[in-house]
C-alpha cells in the first residue's frame, strides 16, 4: 500500500477514544481527504503536545502520514478560534459530529459535507434560533449522501406538487398525496414540503414539521442502530 | 523468551496497570520472584483484600472500604458546597490544593454522548438526591477543561437550576485540554477561588 503524507489540512475531530497505553484514536474530517482515522501519540500523558488542541469543534491544522487505513498524526495547529458554543448548543454540536459518522466512511473526499458542517458549527455559535442550522445541516446531509427531499413532483403519478395539496412524505418514494393525516406519518402541504427543501424555515411550526419530517428521513437511513446522542439528551431531560 | 505458565501469566497481569509496558512487567515480576518473596506475599494480600473490601461511597461514590468516605464521614466540612469532580485521582488532586471545605460527588466519568455515556453512567440519579435533599446551596462544577469537561458542567449547571441550587464553574486556570490530576496544586487552587457561574442547557 501506497505511503500517504497530508500536510496541514484544514480538519476537525469528530471524535477521540484512548488507544493503547497513552496514545488517542482520533477521527477527524478534512477539507479534502474526507473522514480519516488518526492516531495521537502520547496524547493522553501529561506532557502530550497539542493537548490542549486536540478537541472537538475546533478549527485545526493537521498534518499526518502513514499507510494503510490508520494514520500517524505529525502536527496539529490552531486555524481559528474555537466557536463559543456553550450549553445545549455544545450538545447539539455532538449530534452533528455522530451523524457525519454515521453517514461517511473513512477515506472518502467529502468537500461539500465540511462545508456544511463548518457552516452548522457557526450557526450554532451565532444564530438567534439554534434549530435552523441544526435542521440545514440534516437536510444537507441528507441531499448529499442521496437522500435528498424531492420537492418537485409527487411520487404517485410524477405529478408537480401542488402547494395547497396535502402530502405524506415516504423515504425512498416521495411524497405521496393524501386526503387525511395518517398515524405515523409525516403528513405537510405542499407549500411546506418546498419550503423545507429550500432549507428556508419561517416560524416554529415550519421548524417542528422540518424536525419530524427530516428525522423520519435520518432514521429511516441509520437503520436499526439509534443515536447514541439522542439517547443521552433524552435522559437529560428533566423528569416530568 | 518463553516463561513458565505460571510467570508468563504474572507477565500478561502486570500488563494491566498503566503505564507498564512488556518491558516493566518483566522488570517488577523479576524483581519480585528474584529479590523480594515477602514483598510479592504482602502484594498478594493486600491487592486481595483491597479489591474486596473497597467499593463505591453510597454518598458520593469515591473509593471507600467503609459505607461513607473519610470526606462524607467528616463532621467538620461545609455541607453547603458540593464539588463535583469527574474521578477519584480529580477528589484527591482537588483535596490537596487545601483550598475547598465542602463535600464531594464523583461521577466516575464524563458526558460523552458519542460514546453513549450520559447521566445514567456518571451516577446522575444519587446526585439528584444529594440535591433534593435540601442543604446543598452551590454546586461546584470541577470538571476537567476540555470540550466533554463543559458540556458535563453545562449539564450539571441545568440539573442544579432544577433544584433552584447555585452552580460555578471552576475557572480556567486549568489549561484546555488539562485532566486535573495532571494539574498542580496552585493553579487548583487559584481556580476554585475564581469559579464563575455557567450557563444551563
Ligand atoms: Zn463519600
Amino acid at each position: 500500500m501506497k505511503a500517504e503524507r497530508v500536510e496541514l489540512e484544514a480538519a476537525y475531530i469528530l471524535h477521540a477514544r484512548p488507544y493503547r497505553e497513552t496514545s488517542q484514536l482520533l477521527e477527524v474530517i478534512g477539507r479534502q481527504h474526507g473522514r480519516q482515522g488518526l492516531i495521537a501519540r502520547g496524547a493522553r500523558g501529561p506532557k502530550a503536545r497539542w493537548r490542549a488542541l486536540l478537541q472537538p469543534f475546533r478549527p485545526l491544522h493537521l498534518s499526518w502520514s502513514g499507510r494503510g487505513t490508520l494514520y500517524t498524526l505529525r502536527n496539529a495547529e490552531p486555524a481559528a478560534p474555537s466557536a463559543p458554543l456553550q450549553g445545549r448548543r455544545l450538545l447539539s454540536a455532538y449530534y452533528l459530529n455522530e451523524l457525519l459518522l454515521r453517514f461517511t466512511t473513512r477515506g472518502e473526499p467529502r468537500p461539500e459535507l465540511f462545508a456544511h458542517y463548518t457552516a452548522a458549527l457557526a450557526g450554532l455559535a451565532d444564530a438567534d434560533n439554534a434549530e435552523v442550522p441544526l435542521r440545514r445541516f440534516e437536510l444537507a446531509l441528507l441531499t448529499e449522501s442521496g437522500y435528498g427531499l424531492d420537492a418537485d413532483r409527487d411520487a404517485l403519478h410524477g405529478a408537480p406538487i401542488d402547494p395547497e395539496q396535502r402530502y405524506a412524505y415516504q423515504p425512498e418514494r416521495g411524497a405521496m398525496p393524501v386526503e387525511r393525516d395518517g398515524d405515523e406519518q409525516v403528513v405537510l402541504t405542499g407549500a411546506s414540503l418546498q419550503a423545507i427543501a429550500a432549507g428556508s424555515f419561517h416560524g416554529a411550526d415550519d421548524l417542528r414539521l422540518a424536525k419530524r419530517l427530516l428525522r423520519q428521513l435520518l432514521d429511516h437511513h441509520l437503520g436499526h442502530r439509534p443515536l447514541q446522542t439522542r439517547r443521552v439528551f433524552a435522559e437529560m431531560r428533566p423528569p416530568s | 523468551m518463553s516463561f513458565s505458565p505460571s510467570l508468563q501469566e504474572l507477565l500478561d497481569a502486570l500488563r494491566c496497570l498503566p503505564g507498564v509496558g512488556p518491558k516493566s512487567a518483566q522488570r517488577m515480576a523479576l524483581h519480585l520472584l528474584e529479590k523480594d518473596r515477602e514483598g510479592a506475599a504482602r502484594l498478594v494480600t493486600a491487592l486481595a483484600t483491597a479489591a474486596e473490601r473497597v467499593g463505591l461511597c453510597t454518598r458520593c461514590r469515591m473509593l471507600t472500604e467503609q459505607e461513607l468516605c473519610p470526606v462524607c464521614a467528616a463532621t467538620r466540612r461545609d455541607d453547603t458546597l458540593l464539588c463535583v469532580v469527574e474521578s477519584p485521582a480529580d477528589l484527591v488532586a482537588v483535596e490537596e490544593s487545601g483550598g475547598y471545605r465542602g463535600r464531594y460527588f464523583v461521577l466516575l466519568g464524563r458526558l460523552s454522548p458519542l460514546d453513549g455515556i450520559g447521566p445514567a453512567e456518571l451516577g446522575v440519579d444519587l446526585l439528584r438526591e444529594q440535591l433534593g435533599a435540601g442543604h446543598v446551596k452551590e454546586l461546584v462544577l470541577a470538571t476537567s477543561a476540555t470540550v466533554e469537561g463543559e458540556a458535563t458542567a453545562a449539564y450539571l449547571g441545568s440539573l442544579a437550576t432544577e433544584f433552584g441550587v447555585a452552580a460555578s464553574r471552576i475557572a480556567h486556570g486549568v489549561p484546555m485540554g488539562g485532566e486535573l490530576e495532571y494539574v498542580d496544586s496552585s493553579t487548583l487552587f487559584r481556580a476554585i477561588e475564581s469559579r464563575t457561574a455557567v450557563e444551563s442547557v
